[in-house]
């Protein structure tokens, strides 16, 4: 039964990952001048063993995953919270928590379990009451509290991928157009709201945003260099190893956030198009499996899992290179970063798992 | 029914799925064609700002701490002054400039080739220096023809400034570049061009002094221009330096000073050991030195034969002549030599050996106890006395004292003198003691060299019945000395000496007392060169006006008030003639001086 599950993996979406992981690692290793210290290593270890527990959580009983959906949302919901809670005791914002020695950001997590939640609840309901308002309550609960708490953390970036997720499975599922217009419309006018909530150091963010030049030392300091290291890799770029942005410092947070900038002054054009063009066949694999799959659970959770990548992809890609505030948001398997990592590999057995299953009819009368 | 709604579902499912997938696949686009943009299209551009990009760190020079007197009037200050800079870049014609500049501030011929000849060697947007230190005038000029001076800036720098000019040189020093020894030294590393402290307290407190440099990161381009500023750390000023010195004092002394060549004045307050004066003579005005050009003023200063760089006071090595007697006499009365009481007839001279030693005083002074061979320092007593003590004795009493040692206070460069011994002439010269010798250190002559500083802390302990005064040049408050009570008896006697030195009318200083104040001390002369046995027998020599460099040397040393010391003097006038006539007037006008300061 196990090594029947093993035999079918979607090895297409395997490679994908390692491929991807291996990019970062080298990325990394060039990072820090070319040594596995202290990140590239590390980054791979990580892989492997976040990839044993993708292929472990794709082995799990769907029926099982569909049955504890809820559970595993309050759950993260409540490691969310208990961040804020600690954060606020400990006199500090945070946003990690140590499990197992590792620190996980619940934020990250709290995607997936959205995820998972929204598509137990969109499987449940029938088609037709889809368009019904009132079934638009839960929905928007489960979107709303996790968005709220990464809001108060503060973690402008999280939160806008959270609400871009939200708007992408809902859409999907069915719900009307008109929907989405009206809560556009509704977000526009409360923005000047917001904005008094909003923590000055964000405000900030986006001025500097709309004009980098207002604060060459901060903010748009970081985005000028990274088009400067982007724009000087060229077409084919300066080779690896060769990038004397990262190495003069210029570079703010070039192991993280800024990876894609890196690779794209040492690969040019050519590299960052083939790293864009391997996530594009990433989400393409999985809008696969979300297409064959016969029940709703599986089709939206597949689609979820690919909008998650695509925010963290577009989010990453469109801040470096200047057309997005500067949101700290990573680009998936190739920054550093064990959170992220796990919470993408996480999602990314699930994938395979919904592809193990996609003929199952029904799950609730398991 | 079932069948069409589940139908239908799916068919909105996979529309949906199709458009999303359309949606991202056209994001991607955008962010694909945005990276196209900066990577393809505007690449050259990003490239040369690649290359023009680069973190250059400047240092900002600390200002140098201040130093004030005791009464916090300050002493070592930093004055802004301006230079003007000439930025080549910023002018069509640099001629013109010089032209319209020139109205303003004479610029001869060769000053100006050299301006333009530096202009084609350096980097066009490179500011020049052209005038340091200017005037205010020339300042308002500049300042109101800007529009007229293209390229041309007014930068503000600091110079050290030193109020009372030649007063204080000799403590304070002066500041310039370091050397290459210094470059090395922890508080400058960062900063090759920071004017260090080169002598006296500017020196010793150079790490206190010198502050923290700050620096500035700057973005600048392949050619070194400044594009922006990324970062600034504000450097931090040096420490205040508070004195234990009287500016008023000091000033006074220097100024009694300038009436002779060479000499010094010391003054200690006895009770705290604070150094209230320390002057010396020839000096120098660091000024001067600082402010460039000073080849001519350093070449006076070199050429001078009585080296003003000298600090008479620590550096200057004298025979202490008959103020050594108080440390001969304490010592007989220690060592049982003498009582008291015990007397010596001085006829003029005593045979010892094979040689005569001549007391000052050619007719001889007759019956001498202790306390009139102190008050009218007769030289026979302390020739017999001495013979009988040996100088290993003498050597030990006066290093109890203070002399032949250097003190804690911060001075570079101090001597320690002589305080011959047997042990030691064995060791410096390798030849044995002879006794004349002892006769000779019995007066203060022969090998004992003290500095005028050592014979005032000298003072200081004879003054305070052997407490062990310890000088300091910084303002304290409350030091307890440690007393010596071994000599307390023996002061006694050689303070009432002292007393009379000044207070009765044998006294070789009666002259020079005091109404208000009565003040305690000891003259001495100190011979420069031996007196022939013909010039003494012509008994004219004393008389007759010798040349400068071979009179003798006047000294004085004194406490005030005489019943409850506090302040200790040492005078010595080089080549001044007899201490009585000009040391001891000397230290009269300085006590009068501090009495009347009512400090």
């Amino acid at each position: 039964m196990i090594f029947q599950k093993l035999k079918n993996l979607n090895y297409l979406l395997i490679f994908l990952l390692i491929l991807l992981s291996f990019i970062g690692a080298a990325g990394l290793y060039s990072a820090a001048d070319g040594s596995y210290q202290p990140w590239a290593s590390r980054h791979l270890i990580r892989f492997y063993v976040f990839l044993l527990i993708a292929i472990v959580i794709s082995t799990i009983d769907i029926k099982l995953i569909y049955k504890y959906c809820y559970l595993l949302f309050i759950i993260s919901l409540l490691l969310l919270i208990s961040v804020e809670v600690i954060g606020v005791l400990g006199k500090g914002a945070t946003r990690w928590i140590r499990i197992f020695g590792l620190s996980i950001q619940p934020s990250e997590i709290v995607k997936i379990t959205i995820i998972l939640a929204l598509a137990k609840f969109y499987n449940d309901i029938k088609f037709e009451n889809v368009k019904k308002i009132s079934y638009l309550f839960f929905p928007f609960l489960i979107l709303i509290i996790p968005f709220i708490f990464v809001v108060i953390q503060p973690d402008l970036g999280t939160s806008l991928s959270i609400i871009m997720l939200g708007i992408f499975i809902l859409f999907i599922v069915g719900v009307r157009l008109w929907k989405f217009i009206l809560g556009f419309i509704a977000t526009i006018i409360s923005i000047p709201i917001l904005l008094q909530f909003i923590k000055p150091y964000q405000r900030e963010r986006i001025i500097s945003f709309l004009n980098p030049e207002s604060d060459p030392l901060g903010q748009g300091y970081q985005l000028i260099q990274s088009k400067i290291a982007l724009g000087s890799g060229g077409a084919t770029g300066k080779g690896f190893m060769q990038g004397t942005q990262s190495y003069l410092e210029y570079l703010p947070e070039k192991q993280t956030d800024f990876i894609f900038t890196l690779i794209g002054e040492e690969f040019g054009f050519l590299g960052t198009i083939f790293i864009i063009c391997l996530f594009i066949l990433l989400i393409a694999v999985c809008y696969f499996i979300s297409i064959k799959c016969f029940h709703s659970f599986g089709k939206i959770l597949a689609l979820g899992v690919a909008s998650n990548i695509f925010i963290y992809v577009f989010m990453n890609v469109a801040m470096v290179s200047g057309l997005m505030p500067v949101v700290g948001i990573p680009l998936p398997l190739i920054s550093y970063g064990g959170s992220v990592m796990l919470s993408i590999m996480i999602s990314m057995g699930l994938v395979l798992n919904v592809d193990l299953n996609y003929n199952l009819k029904k799950l609730n009368n398991a | 029914m079932f069948y069409s709604v589940q139908k239908k579902q799916i068919t909105t499912y996979n529309r949906r799925t199709f458009f999303l997938f359309l949606l991202k696949l056209s994001l991607f686009t955008a962010v694909g064609w945005r990276i196209y943009n900066i990577q393809i299209l505007d690449s050259s551009k990003y490239k040369t700002l690649s290359k023009k990009n680069q973190i250059d760190l400047e240092i900002i020079f600390p200002l140098r701490g201040k130093i004030f007197d005791r009464n916090s009037i300050l002493i070592a200050d930093n004055e802004k002054v301006y230079d003007v800079y000439l930025i080549p870049e910023n002018t069509k014609s640099i001629n013109n400039t010089l032209n319209t500049l020139s109205k303003f501030i004479d610029i001869d011929f060769a000053n100006r080739r050299k301006i333009i000849q530096l202009t084609s060697k350096v980097k066009k947007f490179e500011k020049i220096k052209i005038f340091e230190n200017i005037s205010w005038s020339i300042l308002e000029k500049i300042e109101t023809n800007k529009y007229n001076l293209e390229g041309i800036f007014i930068a503000e720098d600091h110079l050290r400034i030193y109020p009372y000019k030649e007063v204080f040189s000799h403590l304070l020093g002066y500041i310039s570049k370091p050397n290459q020894q210094e470059l090395s030294l922890p508080f400058i590393s960062k900063m090759p061009n920071l004017d260090i402290g080169k002598e006296g307290l500017e020196k010793s407190f150079n790490p206190l002094l010198v502050g923290k440099a700050g620096q500035r990161e700057i973005e600048v381009n392949s050619t070194g221009r400044v594009i922006r500023e990324i970062s600034k750390v504000d450097s931090i000023q040096g420490k205040e330096l508070h004195l234990s010195l009287d500016s008023r004092i000091q000033e006074y002394a220097v100024n009694l000073l300038k009436s002779y060549r060479a000499g010094s004045i010391n003054v200690i307050n006895i009770k705290n050991g604070e150094i209230l004066c320390m002057a010396s003579t020839p000096t120098y005005d660091p000024n001067k030195i600082i402010k460039k050009p000073n080849k001519e003023y350093w070449d006076s200063i070199l050429s001078n034969s009585l080296s003003p760089l000298t600090n008479r006071s620590l550096q200057g090595l004298y025979s202490p002549g008959s103020t050594f007697k108080m440390i001969v006499a304490i010592a007989a009365l220690k060592y049982g030599v003498i009582s008291s009481e015990s007397t010596h007839s001085c006829s003029g001279k005593i045979e010892f050996g094979d040689r005569l030693y001549h007391c000052w005083k050619t007719n001889g002074h007759g019956k001498m106890n202790v306390t009139n061979a102190i008050t009218q320092s007769c030289d026979v007593f302390f020739y017999e006395v001495s013979k009988k003590l040996g100088i290993d004795k003498i050597a030990k009493v006066a290093e109890d004292f203070g002399l032949g040692q250097i003190f804690d206070i911060s001075m570079p460069n101090q001597k320690k003198g002589i305080i011959p011994s047997k042990k030691w002439k064995k060791n410096t010269l390798g030849e044995s003691w002879y006794a004349g010798e002892t006769l000779i250190s019995g007066i203060g002559q022969g090998f004992v060299l003290t500095s005028p500083f050592q014979l005032a802390v000298m003072t200081s302990i004879i003054a305070s019945d052997g407490k062990i005064v310890e000088p300091t040049i910084l303002k304290s408050k409350n030091i307890n000395f440690k007393t010596n009570s071994k000599y307390l008896d023996e002061i006694k006697i050689v303070k009432k000496a002292m007393f009379n030195v000044v207070n009765v009318n044998k006294g070789t200083a009666f002259k020079s007392r005091l109404q208000d104040v009565k003040f305690s001390g000891k003259t001495g002369t100190s011979q420069v060169r031996s007196i022939s046995l013909s010039e003494r027998e012509s008994d004219e020599f004393r008389k007759k006006k010798q040349e400068w460099k071979n009179r003798d040397h006047a000294l004085f040393v004194g406490y005030i008030p005489y019943d409850d010391p506090q302040y200790a003097i040492s005078v010595i006038i080089e080549h001044g003639g007899s201490g009585a006539s000009t040391a001891a007037p000397i230290a009269k006008q300085v006590f009068n001086y501090i009495h009347k300061l009512n400090l």
